[in-house]
């Protein structure tokens, strides 16, 4: 009976193993937002998946100086995905929408780096997912009574890398330098 | 026949934009013509786009542009002047369900306000990518396919819309001199 007990026990890891690693998987899934589309007078919607990281990281030039950095930036990503919708009037999306975001970043791993609220510039999180040590992701969820965007960075990044990738790969400027100084001042 | 004209012929010929068959470029200019029952330019406009192309490949030449597009490899369909009337995120829908098996989204905007909508995805073409770009507005659509070099890619990828927007331009800009 306990022999038994036993083989029930190592069968039920087995089969849960999959999800436990599923859960530290940083890759948020984003696509709750996409009825905003309909409302948003600009959406945009930028998916490099790993397939397209490992080819960004063949394709940049070791002896140019900028192109070395770029690759630096990319090797190891699995994925870079933004999510950005702008709207015409305030009160477009509901706290529910943002809450389908916050929920997945609630899950064990997740760790709120930056958490800045500002009647100008809106509301500013900045998350990480560590897998014991090593950052495994990045999540950065910023609004606005007008704006909602969502920057999911998978695989091991940090706030230095996430503030050279703005501007690049789809990645819009979110402002993270200027934050960061804020932070260490 | 006039030597001039015979290697004005003959240029159109090898620079005109290859109209595709049975791809998925194709595919996507049929799903845009059924969704919003709108009909692309035929022969005589592609023509008309394969001079520019040439006058684009004229300027490189002399340094004043960077070519994107590796030569003869442009696939293009425009729609001029018709209604793009009608649900753009189940347009959005059925375009990614189309394309998502053999090509990777990059990047897709859209924009309610200006009822346009832009799309580039990519995929593997031996040691060369094929670049799709989609451009809809109000009145007018594009559809390029280029194929380009790992080089041209880093670009796109470093900056998509900028780079999607060359691509588009280099297939179809109007030679106003």
């Amino acid at each position: 009976m306990k022999a038994l007990f036993r083989i029930n026990l190592i069968l039920s890891l087995l089969f849960a193993l999959p999800f436990v690693v599923h859960a530290q998987d940083s890759r948020l899934q984003l696509s709750s937002l996409d009825h905003l589309a309909a409302k948003a007078n600009q959406t945009v919607d930028v998916s490099v998946d790993e397939r397209l990281m490992k080819m960004a990281s063949k394709l940049f030039n070791d002896k140019d100086v900028d192109e070395r950095e770029v690759k630096k930036l990319v090797e190891g990503l699995k994925g870079i995905y933004v999510k950005s919708f702008e709207f015409e009037t305030e009160g477009q999306y509901s706290a529910a929408d943002l809450q389908t975001i916050r929920t997945q970043l609630n899950a064990p791993g997740w760790t709120r780096l930056v958490n800045v609220t500002s009647k100008k510039d809106g509301n500013l999180e900045v998350y990480l997912l560590f897998n014991g040590d090593a950052v495994g992701g990045l999540a950065v969820l910023h609004s606005d009574l007008k704006e909602i965007t969502v920057v999911n960075i998978v695989g091991p990044v940090d706030l230095d890398k996430l503030a050279k990738l703005e501007g690049q790969f789809g990645v819009p400027e979110l402002g993270i330098e200027k934050t960061k100084k804020n932070d260490e001042q | 026949m006039n030597t001039k004209l015979l290697i004005v012929v003959a240029l159109l010929l090898t620079c005109a934009p290859v109209h595709a068959s049975g791809d998925d470029f194709s595919s996507v200019v049929k799903m845009i013509e059924t969704f919003y029952r709108v009909k692309h330019e035929g022969v005589p406009f592609l023509a008309k786009a394969g001079m520019k192309v040439a006058t684009t490949a004229a300027r490189i030449k002399g340094g004043e542009a960077k070519r994107i597009a590796e030569a003869g490899s442009i696939k293009l369909a425009v729609f001029e002047n018709q209604a793009f009337a009608g649900d753009f995120t189940k347009f959005r829908a059925s375009l990614n369900g189309a394309l998502n098996d053999t090509w990777m989204p990059l990047i897709q905007t859209l924009s309610a306000k200006n009822a346009e909508q832009n799309y580039i995805y990519l995929r593997n073409a031996g040691d060369k990518y094929n670049v799709l770009v989609i451009n809809i507005e109000e009145r007018d659509a594009t559809v390029v396919q280029v194929t380009v070099s790992g080089k041209n890619l880093a670009l796109l990828l470093k900056d998509p819309e900028g780079t999607g927007k060359s691509i588009t331009e280099e297939a179809t800009i109007i030679d106003q001199e």
